[in-house]
């Protein structure tokens, strides 16, 4: 029963605008009190420290500041001038560089908001420039930005599997194929959508440009290259290939490019740590919360309950889905998976399902959650580049979100697209 | 006066952020090249993880200060205005109450720890690694009153 009022004084606190981070907190220290009185409260700044100091999730801020080193020493821009040179020329031009560019810097970056700001704040005015619509730029660039966070590396991939205490690199590695297929989809939708609406594409064809936008992002091409290579082939841990990214960017931006913008690079950095903080504070006082309700064995008796109902894998998966999905409607991705994903892990282990493939199923469920208001962060950067209203663009966004649920549904129920590699090469 | 707590505030906050990812990042490819090199630095693991605690909490005051915390602002943004004023309160009320025990817990934490040290790092004492835990809960409280009053003079102006 208290395991009941501890969770309604949880979501009065979120409803009631408190941060989640600090809700959480509380409801574990309230908890803590009814159940031993005041004596466990010298524990609170241990268990709070000791929750933030997790080994794997380094990798966060590192990921974050290798983006903002690409936006800031001009990575992002000769990206996008090589994907440009390359499918251009199709009919919706600028949607397609815009996906495929996001996917490329989804190699590198590892977050959907800072893939949105660093392509969104060039692709979107070109986008407009060229007469499409700013609802469509918004819509496309928001889309890509949430495919591109199973392609690896990515944030809440390795928030995940701390969370599940399974292996980031197998989770990288299923992101690959369900990745690539995605954004193939969207780039087709966006097609379809050019033809109907008479978007024009962005250039000719000419060799002459690709090869010189070729030489020019050469070195930026290296990057994923050094990072996945490292990371894949087993030479350094996630960890440690989010540190090569951070070297390799600043020596590409500062030696190779000469570009590097030190006052841009320490406003991202600063950016960039609020990001971090703000995620590792919910990591921090979720364990408060998660120590109280292992003591209670919330998560067993929530597994029994649920399998008492349904044992079949597949509805099951359904079922968490559907959960995930309206979460995502009210959370951000890393505070859904913080919240939610230790507490179902013992029912998906028992369910027999692959805590990889499960990872993939709740990154890519969650990450369409970013498109679905009231709370979709990457649309809303989206909007607020393209100075679109957010539901003018949700209404363009349908038909991006329902490929973003195809693939989904893909990767929910046929585990071979997400798992093939990882079974041929990890297992 | 709260203008220029948070311009301190601030400051110091951003200097400390900066440098803890940017000694964070040096670290970790200062630890791939020795274990590469086949000097596995023995203490390198745990500063790593304690950088980012330290970022953590101190990060935290941060995005304290820019509002930056995630929540789920939408219902209480519909509510009329002197009921959104009566969250606003339970807001500040919830945050401080936690952080001030957090603090006051934090700095009771320290004096039972006096005389320990790292295990990888002798020379460094534990009061100093937790120290982060009391030090920016407190600044914590100092960000959210500071952030807060410049969210009910903005709001006064708008009504």
């Amino acid at each position: 029963m208290t395991v009941l009022w501890i969770v309604l004084g949880l979501l009065a606190l979120v409803l009631a605008d408190v941060p989640i981070a600090v809700a959480l907190g509380l409801s574990a220290v309230v908890a803590m009190a009814l159940e031993t009185g005041l004596r466990d409260m010298p524990n609170v700044p241990l268990t709070l420290f000791d929750g933030a100091v997790k080994f794997s999730l380094i990798a966060v801020p590192l990921f974050i500041l290798a983006g903002s080193i690409m936006n800031a020493s001009g990575i992002s821009r000769r990206l996008i001038a090589l994907t440009s040179s390359l499918i251009g020329f199709v009919r919706g031009g600028l949607a397609m560089v815009t996906i495929g560019t996001s996917l490329f810097f989804a190699e590198i970056s590892g977050s959907a908001v800072a893939d949105v700001a660093a392509l969104g704040s060039v692709l979107i005015p070109s986008m407009k420039r060229k007469g499409y619509t700013k609802e469509f730029a918004a819509a496309v660039t928001s889309s890509a930005a949430t495919l591109a966070v199973i392609i690896p590396p990515s944030i809440p991939m390795i928030l995940y599997a701390v969370m599940a205490g399974t292996s980031v690199v197998e989770l990288f590695v299923a992101g690959i194929v369900p990745g690539v297929f995605g954004g193939l989809l969207l780039m087709g939708a966006a097609y379809r959508i050019a033809i109907r609406r008479g978007f024009p594409s962005d250039t000719a064809f000419q060799w002459a440009r690709v090869k010189s936008a070729f030489r020019e992002a050469a070195w930026a091409l290296l990057l994923p290259v050094i990072i996945l290579g490292g990371i894949f082939s087993g030479w350094v841990t996630a960890t440690e290939g989010a540190g090569l990214a951070v070297v390799a960017a600043a020596a590409i931006g500062g030696l190779v490019y000469r570009e590097l913008d030190w006052k841009r690079l320490r406003e991202s950095t600063v950016e960039g740590s609020i990001q971090t903080a703000v995620v590792m504070l919910l990591v921090a006082t979720s364990a408060l919360l998660g120590e109280y309700l292992t003591a209670m064995q919330v998560p067993q008796k929530f597994a029994e309950q649920l399998l008492a109902f349904t044992d079949s894998q597949l509805a099951i998966l359904a079922l968490l889905n559907v959960f995930f999905l309206l979460i995502g409607l009210f959370l951000h991705s890393a505070a859904a998976i913080i919240l939610v994903v230790p507490i179902v892990m013992p029912l998906v282990s028992q369910a027999g399902i692959d805590p990889v493939h499960f990872g993939l199923v709740v990154t890519l469920n969650l990450g369409i959650g970013q498109q679905t208001p009231p709370v979709a962060s990457v649309l809303l950067t989206a909007c607020s580049i393209a100075k679109a209203g957010i539901w003018d663009v949700s209404r363009v966004n349908v038909v991006f979100i329902s490929v973003l649920l195809f693939v989904l549904l893909l990767v929910t129920y046929v585990p071979a697209i997400p798992m093939a590699l990882v079974d041929l090469f990890y297992r | 006066m709260p203008r220029r707590v948070r311009v301190l505030l601030s400051r110091f906050l951003e200097i400390a952020v900066v440098g803890i990812t940017a000694s964070l990042a040096l670290l970790v490819v200062v630890g791939v090249i020795s274990r590469k090199a086949g000097y596995s630095l023995v203490w390198y693991d745990e500063v790593a993880a304690i950088l980012l605690a330290w970022l953590t909490f101190y990060g935290a005051a941060l995005a304290a200060l820019h509002r930056a915390h995630l929540g789920f602002p939408n219902l209480v943004r519909r509510a009329p205005l002197r009921v959104r004023r009566g969250f606003a309160v339970l807001r500040e009320v919830a945050i401080i109450g936690f952080f001030a025990l957090a603090a006051w817990m934090g700095f009771e934490l320290l004096a039972v720890l006096g005389g320990t040290f790292l295990v990888s790092l002798p020379w460094l004492p534990a009061r100093v690694v937790y120290s982060a835990i009391p030090v920016g809960a407190a600044l914590f409280i100092v960000a959210e009153i500071t952030a807060a009053i410049d969210a009910w003079q903005q709001e006064r102006h708008a009504s």
